[in-house]
């Protein structure tokens, strides 16, 4: 009897000291836990950071090539690329490469009533040739540039000041087939132009050619801001 | 004073044994733990009350212990799946009846 109690004594002491054990290490397991919400902010966290670093990475490497050239002592040549690079941007550079040329004429092939071309034809037509990707438009050798005007005056219109006469020929430089293809899709410039009485021929070029823009923009009235 | 000894020596393997096993519990079960810890508590003060009394018995000790346990481990799941917070009366109770042991016990030390 007196050892049957001494067993049970035992065993329950046994039990009671390993569920306190097991209680005792859960509980301070969950101390040293992070609550849920705080993980999956620090991990958003984290994502935001891996990406502020690459680009980051992306901009001192860019940085530091440009810092090189400059060491070597080719600010010049550093310079004169910059500078080419801004005329190119600035339509004062030559430019030729594959396109299209696009005639537009209202008079020669009057099937319906014979309509003059407009400037906001010229304007659509450029706006195509642009939306296609074209990277250089000259309307009769006119450059356009972002300073570039396409308006009516009398009979004629107006491009860079310079007074045009018809036939428009419009030259772009870019992919050939696309630009083409954006002036003849269905619904698109050709099929609109020609309904209204307006002679469109629209040629793939191997090379075309387009001027620089011939008159450099002049600044007198506006002047760039001063920055502290 | 044998049965003293014995409780204290199965105490210390139980710990030792507890703090080294390999595995931990989810702390999802920590709730229900802590119920089951107070229950089981509660019984072994029973048992030394019980033994002051001389009215101990070996059944009534090792059934209330295990069975306690058990209900009050139950109990605390039962409420978590019912969303209420029925472990508090566990706690409650087991509390209550842990601290009118210990002052019967401490009179019975005293009485002495």
């Amino acid at each position: 009897m007196s050892r049957s109690i001494y067993l049970s004594i035992t065993l329950v002491a046994i039990f009671l000291g390993l569920i306190m054990a097991f209680q005792f290490r859960t509980t301070s397991a969950v101390d040293k836990g992070v609550p849920f919400n705080r993980e999956q902010e620090l991990a958003m966290d984290k994502k935001q950071l891996e990406k502020d670093l690459s680009q980051l990475r992306e901009e001192a490497a860019d940085l530091s090539a440009k810092l090189d050239e400059a060491g070597k002592g080719n600010q010049i040549f550093a310079l004169e690329s910059e500078l080419a690079k801004q005329k190119l941007y600035a339509g004062l550079v030559p430019l030729s490469g594959p396109g299209v040329e696009i005639t537009l004429d209202g008079y020669e092939h009057a099937r319906v009533t014979p309509t003059p071309v407009h400037d906001d034809d010229l304007l659509k037509v450029v706006n195509d040739l642009r939306g296609a990707g074209a990277e250089a438009v000259a309307i009769n050798d006119q450059r356009i540039v972002a300073t570039s005007e396409i308006r009516l005056a009398g009979n004629h219109i107006n491009v860079n000041m310079v007074r045009l006469s018809p036939p428009y020929r419009v030259t772009a430089i870019g992919i050939a087939a696309t630009l083409k293809s954006s002036m003849e899709i269905r619904g698109g410039l050709v099929e609109y132009l020609s309904d209204r009485g307006i002679s469109v021929v629209v040629k793939e070029q191997d090379n075309v050619s387009i001027p620089a823009l011939n008159s450099i923009p002049t600044f007198d009235h506006a002047k760039p801001v001063q920055r502290g | 004073m044998v049965g003293f000894l014995l409780a204290l020596i199965g105490l210390s393997v139980g710990v030792l044994i507890g703090l080294n096993a390999p595995l931990v519990f989810p702390q999802a079960y920590a709730k229900y733990m802590s119920v089951a810890v107070l229950a089981a508590l509660d019984s072994v003060f029973g048992g030394i009350r019980a033994a002051m009394e001389d009215h101990f018995d070996n059944k009534i000790f090792i059934t209330g212990f295990f069975s306690n346990t058990l209900l009050a481990a139950g109990l605390a799941l039962i409420g978590e799946r019912l969303g209420i917070d029925l472990y508090l009366a566990a706690v409650v109770a087991f509390g209550v009846r842990l601290f009118q042991n210990l002052a019967i016990i401490r009179r019975h030390l005293l009485k002495k």
